[in-house]
């Protein structure tokens, strides 16, 4: 099920939280359990054939987890059960998101005529990657025991299931066993609203309404160097305002229920460095990675040769876990490559002196922003021959087409970048704090001044009016 | 009470309030001319087929449809009125497949034209999803259902376009917001329903229409790294199925509508490429107007016209763009062909004109070209 359709808005939406208060009266464990079937529901309007891989995900998982926290084991065994744990997981991730591609290469190489054609199910990255760090900080000792409704829902949690953001146990079983949660707060569900009204608003209008000039650079016909640059920037803006606003959402949907999600952007497009733009962009995957890849690789505690591997092996199996295809390698690996630049840059580049500061500041922006430019071409197309070929046009400004109709498009692309460069993000907007659990302070304060309440309506109207019947998140397909 | 609970309420309706607003605006200024023909506002049209149709066979008043591919978009409807003596409405639809045509075409016939003008070829009834599957098809639309019409009156982008046009609509306005109206941002640009995806005057027909660029589509689609698009689709059995379903149902269920199908003008390159580059699929393109051709002559309210055989057209490589999409000269030219009935099948002979075209097929020498 979409967030971006009637159905959820003005059916599954108003009823899942109508029940959520409701069963409060029968106790605290009622509206977990709700909440939880809810998001079975929620799951199988998306991929009803896969709700019992999801329920043997979280009983393996769950059981794996049992063992090592209830368990007094030494610690051999403790890491056999882990590996056991952790190798599960990754296993029927790889089947369904890797078999196909490995025996489409290994066709490739050997012309086996070997087909295999599984189909993804729905959010298993995201579920298998929760848990995954649940595993591991259960090894580590850094878990205590949950009940199992508690994980259940943990793991199921819709408005994080199907495209993140990834959540940390520490941080929500402990908010799905608070009791407080489970009474109706009119700031939070008003705030949660507003906070949704703006992700809608930016999935709606402005991801989908970018989204055709995209076409230009990856479309059918052959583009200029002026259509390449467009289309690949259409694409830049469309990515950003699909999978924040779904971001967006999720926190919104999540806050109506009392139950704080974490922060998965901050302006990445504001970043004047790559490491800046990854510790902005898709914060909770950044997270995930650093903690359960990267440092468990050595992180730069081996010297500076082993951390610009370490570096490459995390983003290249980041690219890699976005899809099975050598496109989001090669965009993994370009990420990683940057970041080695960066961070070599950092050690061994010239200091700037202060009154070139800014000039030098407005000059990594762009440097920046142009590589992720670049490296979302690989993000975005469906075959490195495609993006070889649309960087071609990009470098080559000896064909351009530049018509009235390229200069529309253009200013409809500087519009966006003015939203994405200048305009505050809806956290700071809204006063969203995840780490002290509050929100809106500011407006409270303000006495929720009408204007802003009207225009914040005017917004979730704007949403509701932009909703189209065929439009899907891109990250539905990670 | 305090703020929040007082304040939710309030968000709640105002929301409600501006929805209720924008349906309203696309009620009364209806952009797609789906509840009533155009009176309060000027008509504006919008250039993408598949929806625009729904609102014209609503609105429109016709007693004769056209129907066909990308080969037929450029028609004008005054054109088809004056040349053959009807009042059409022109329902193309560019890379549209049987299913579709069907599916549009029923839509039509329940304002009860007399006539139908079909362009039809083999390559419609290649395999395409349903039109309930097809994003691009606005079915719920044609079939005019709650889900079709709420769908259109909640919508943000139809609001936009309805302001549009209601401004469009004041006269010191009107020139200025017909300049800005480029089809990017407002989707309905055309003013008169003749210009629906005709060329604009100042269309560079020479540049486009010539027989450079009908050669290099030629040596395109026969490289050998490209070649094997040209067999893309072609499956005898599934093309016969989709021709009984889509092609042969709807004549059946129509018996008083008269049914004007004609096989357009290629160029002989298109067969000539087939020819060379993928012999079975000029097979199949063949063995299906063998098929096609006789079945469609079994009904007596079917007239069928094949200009793949008009040498005068498809052997002068001049007249198109690539080696199928001919000129908007050669669709006056085919309009003219349709009321003198020139290229008309008979009867007793069905396959004659295809027995003419293998032998025009066969003769052609492409060395002839380098």
């Amino acid at each position: 099920m979409l967030f971006n359709s009637y159905q959820f808005i003005f059916l599954f939406l108003p009823v899942a939280l109508a029940g959520y208060f409701a069963s409060d009266r029968l106790g605290n464990v009622a509206p977990v359990l709700w909440l939880a079937l809810a998001s079975l529901g929620f799951y199988s309007v998306s991929g009803w054939q896969f709700v019992p891989l999801l329920l043997g995900s979280i009983a393996f998982n769950y059981a794996v987890g049992w063992l090592m926290i209830s368990s007094r084991l030494h610690p051999a065994p403790r890491f056999a059960i882990l590996a056991f744990g952790v190798a599960g997981d990754l296993a029927v991730l790889g089947y369904f998101k890797y078999a196909g591609f490995l025996a489409a290469n290994l066709n490739a190489i050997f012309s086996t005529g070997f087909a295999v054609n599984v189909l993804l199910p729905v959010g298993i990255s995201f579920y298998t990657f929760t848990q995954i760090a649940f595993l591991v900080d259960a090894y580590r000792g850094k878990v205590a025991r949950y009940a199992l409704p508690h994980y259940a829902l943990f793991v199921t949690y819709f408005p994080h299931l199907i495209a993140g953001p990834i959540l940390h146990h520490r941080d929500m079983i402990p908010q799905f066993e608070r009791a407080e949660a489970k009474r109706p707060d009119p700031h939070l569900i008003l705030c949660g609203l507003i906070i949704f009204a703006i992700g809608l608003f930016k999935k709606t209008c402005l991801a989908d309404g970018i989204q055709p000039l995209v076409s230009l650079a990856f479309g059918p016909n052959a583009p200029t160097f002026d259509q390449a640059w467009l289309g690949a920037l259409a694409y830049t803006f469309q990515l950003y305002f699909d999978f924040s606003g779904y971001s967006d959402m999720a926190i919104g949907i999540s806050l109506m229920f009392g139950i704080f999600l974490p922060l998965n952007f901050n302006s990445p497009y504001k970043a004047t460095s790559i490491v800046d733009f990854w510790r902005r962009w898709h914060m909770t995957l950044s997270q995930f990675l650093r903690d359960y890849l990267y440092i468990p690789l050595g992180g730069n505690r081996h010297g500076a040769v082993l951390r610009y591997v370490n570096l490459m092996v995390t983003m290249v199996l980041g690219g890699l876990w976005h899809g099975a295809a050598w496109t989001f390698v090669v965009w993994g690996a370009l990420h990683g490559g940057y970041l080695c630049v960066n961070h070599a840059w950092n050690r061994f580049g010239p200091a700037v002196a202060p009154r070139f500061e800014r000039a030098a500041d407005i000059a990594a922006f762009v440097v920046t922003f142009i590589a992720v430019v670049i490296a979302w071409v690989f993000f975005r197309a469906d075959s490195m021959t495609t993006a070889l070929y649309v960087l071609s046009k990009m470098a080559d400004p000896g064909n351009v087409a530049f018509g009235r109709l390229e200069i529309a498009q253009a200013i409809f692309i500087l519009i966006y970048a003015g939203i994405a460069w200048f305009a505050p993000n809806t956290q700071t907007i809204m006063g969203y704090d995840h780490a002290n659990r509050t929100v809106g302070r500011g407006l409270r304060a303000w006495q929720m001044r009408p204007l802003f309440i009207y225009a914040t309506a005017a917004v979730l109207a704007f949403g509701i009016l932009g909703i189209q019947q065929h439009s899907e998140f891109i990250y539905f397909r990670f | 009470m305090n703020s929040p609970a007082k304040y939710l309420p309030r968000f709640l309706c105002a929301g409600a309030l501006i929805i209720a607003l924008a349906v309203m605006v696309n009620f009364v200024v209806d952009p797609l001319q789906l509840f009533r023909p155009a009176r309060l506002f000027a008509a504006m049209y919008s250039q993408d087929s598949r929806m625009q149709d729904a609102g014209l066979i609503r609105s429109q008043q016709f007693d004769t449809v056209f129907m066909g591919t990308s080969l037929a978009i450029h028609y004008r409807q005054s054109d088809i009125d004056r040349h053959l003596g009807v009042r059409s409405l022109k329902l193309a639809l560019s890379g549209s497949n049987s299913k579709e045509q069907k599916f549009v075409l029923e839509a039509a016939l329940e304002r009860h034209p007399r006539r139908i003008l079909w362009q039809m070829d083999d390559w419609i009834f290649r395999d395409a999803p349903d039109v309930d599957a097809d994003i691009y098809v606005p079915v719920d639309l044609y079939r005019r259902n709650a889900r079709g019409i709420a769908g259109y009156l909640f919508s943000g982008s139809m609001a936009r376009e309805s302001l549009w046009i209601a401004l469009r609509s004041i006269p010191p306005l009107q020139s200025l917001v017909a300049r800005l109206t480029t089809g990017v941002i407002f989707k309905f640009p055309v003013a008169n329903v003749d210009d629906i995806n005709a060329l604009h005057p100042r269309f560079d027909v020479a540049g486009f229409y010539n027989a450079k660029s009908t050669l290099a589509a030629f040596r395109r689609i026969t490289d050998p790294v490209r070649s094997r698009y040209l067999a893309q689709g072609y499956d005898y059995d599934a093309m016969i199925r989709h021709f009984e379903r889509d092609a042969v149902g709807l004549i059946e269920k129509n018996p008083d509508v008269q049914f004007d199908i004609y096989f357009p003008p290629y160029s002989i390159l298109q067969f000539v490429a087939m020819r060379d580059a993928s012999p079975p699929t000029l097979k199949i393109a063949y063995d299906f107007s063998a098929y096609a051709a006789p079945r469609l002559l079994h009904f007596p309210n079917v007239r069928l016209y094949d200009f793949r055989e008009a040498k005068e057209i498809t052997h002068d490589l001049g007249n198109y763009a690539d080696v199928i999409h001919h000129s908007p000269a050669i669709d006056l030219k085919v309009l003219s062909m349709l009321a003198e009935g020139k290229y008309r099948l008979d009867r007793p002979s069905p396959t004659a004109s295809l027995d003419r075209l293998k032998a025009q097929v066969e003769a052609y020498r492409v060395e002839e070209l380098r």
